[in-house]
């Protein structure tokens, strides 16, 4: 067999073992790649500059662990945007496979690095089943649609709770979304009862949200991964902070993930060439071979 | 030390990133496990978050209040009648309480928040100064010709068919732009699970043993 030919053939565990390597070497050897930042998630990131301490900001955990690895940073930056401005965070989640676990693991991580009180600052309501239903309940009564928070406790007790009533009382929803969640604030809340969206998508969802951003439907977009880097550039510049709080080695970060993500789409744009190449190379062979032309 | 968690996460993802090699036991074992956990999960969640406080906490509270979340209550049960095949017939009620309740929804939700906003943004002028009439002009003929490429009552011949073939166009370059992001999820979820193993898994047991 042709060397191309054999190439061609070659075992795609091959192909997973590159792809694997790409990923482990960056996150082994940190490379620092630069971050530069798209209008979209500047919207975002504007729209809660512009909003005066004390705010209260909606975050909704509508995903689950399956791509917490993208929606964490999301939601973790824009949380650390909200306690650094001393704005105050109602933690939800609508996403029935995970959603709660992610919210209290992220909001008692977050919350861990600011001084901020349960209760006072923010509050964490759980899950509750019935997404447009409940959407629909939250603009008249959260108190009965969420009558106990996460933890059992009755949410009439929580100080800040006594102050929202309905999504009337907040002045934006933020919503961190695999799947369809995140369209439904926009779609369903902003449109009809007007209340501001901004979405956290998974990169396999970015480009529908695209639409409604361009439409006015959206405040903000986060997407993927890349989002989430962009939101840690603005507010590592904007915070000194909060830049502290991202140096930690500790800390897992969407910035050490995108260089990680760079190289293995380079392995990926590589090995496409490759494939490419090595195809017209082996048919050009063939047809210049004495056998004749083969399809 | 990593703890006990960290070890049955760490040898869970390996048993599931075995299959990039074949099938095997310890694969079949992973994935068996996680539908089962899933679905153990989703009938806590649904107990304890939903079902516990909104219905058997606010009855038992104040029943005089809440006597009318009965009757979500008698809803809730009916759909699992169909397991019962001489009242399998009474989960229709219930059933067709839920899908009128969310069709009546979702027939307002996206005429009012997606059919008519989209079409109110497609609606731009084509004389804007500068590059914005350029990108106004691509996104009327992109949404026309795409619109043209879905209309089957005619066959796809001359302008048609050139009109079409430009819709074809705009539908690739949307799905490679989606083939792109879907990429780039897939590589996060990655390494999401390599920075698990890595960081909270190999560097800890590694500290620890050395």
């Amino acid at each position: 067999m042709h060397l191309v030919d054999r190439l061609l053939a070659t075992d795609r565990r091959i192909i997973y073992l590159l792809v694997g390597l790409g990923a482990l070497i960056p996150l082994l050897i940190p490379i620092g790649l630069p971050v530069t930042v798209t209008p979209p998630v500047r919207s975002a990131f504007e729209k809660i500059e512009s909003l005066p301490a004390g705010s209260v900001v909606v975050i909704s955990f509508d995903y689950g662990p399956s791509t917490a690895p993208e929606n964490d940073p999301q939601a973790g930056a824009v949380m650390r945007h909200c306690f650094a401005r001393g704005i105050r965070v109602v933690g939800m989640a609508l996403y029935p496979l995970g959603g709660l676990s992610v919210a209290v693991e992220e909001i008692n991580k977050v919350a861990a690095e600011f001084p901020v009180t349960y209760g006072v600052d923010y509050v964490n309501l759980g899950y509750k089943d019935g997404a447009q239903a409940a959407m629909r309940r939250m603009n008249e009564d959260l108190h009965e649609l969420f009558p106990r928070d996460a933890s059992g406790r009755p949410i009439g007790e929580l100080l800040l709770m006594q102050e929202v009533r309905s999504l009337k009382d907040t002045d934006l929803v933020f919503s961190f979304a695999t799947g369809i969640i995140g369209e439904w604030w926009i779609n369903l809340v902003n449109a009809q009862f007007g209340t501001p969206v901004a979405v956290g998508s998974t990169a396999v969802g970015t480009p529908k949200y695209y639409a409604y951003l361009k439409a006015g439907q959206a405040v903000g977009l986060l997407g993927g991964l890349k989002g989430a880097s962009e939101y840690e550039r603005l507010l590592s510049d904007h915070y000194p902070d909060v830049a502290r709080i991202y140096e930690s080695p500790l800390l897992y970060t969407a910035t050490q993930g995108m260089d990680i993500q760079t190289i293995v789409h380079l392995v990926i744009i590589a090995l496409v060439l490759a494939g490419n190449i090595l195809y017209f190379t082996s048919r050009i062979m063939r047809r210049s071979s004495p056998g004749g032309r083969r399809a | 030390m990593p703890d006990i968690g960290t070890w049955v996460g760490a040898f869970l993802s390996l048993a599931i990133l075995t299959f990039l090699y074949r099938d095997n036991p310890f694969f079949r074992f992973a994935e068996s496990l996680f539908a089962g956990v899933a679905l153990g999960y989703y009938i806590g969640n649904q107990t304890n978050q939903t079902i516990k406080p909104n219905l058997v906490l606010a009855l038992a509270r104040d029943f005089s209040a809440n006597w009318d979340l009965i009757f979500a209550g008698l809803l809730g049960i009916g759909l699992y009648f169909r397991y019962i095949q001489k009242v399998a017939w009474l989960a229709r009620v219930p059933l067709g309480i839920y899908v009128g309740y969310y069709v009546g929804v979702t027939l307002m939700q996206k005429l009012h928040g997606e059919v008519l906003p989209q079409m109110k943004d497609t609606i731009l002028p084509l004389s804007a100064p500068g590059l914005a009439a350029v990108w106004n002009i691509l996104m009327v003929v992109g949404v026309f010709s795409v619109l043209l490429y879905f209309f089957f009552s005619l066959e796809h011949r001359g302008a048609l068919g050139v009109a079409s073939r430009v819709g074809i166009l705009f539908v690739m370059v949307s799905f490679g732009a989606a083939f792109g992001y879907t990429v780039m999820g897939r590589v996060s979820l990655l390494i999401g699970r390599l920075n698990f193993l890595v960081n909270d898994w190999l560097r800890p047991l590694i500290r620890a043993v050395f």
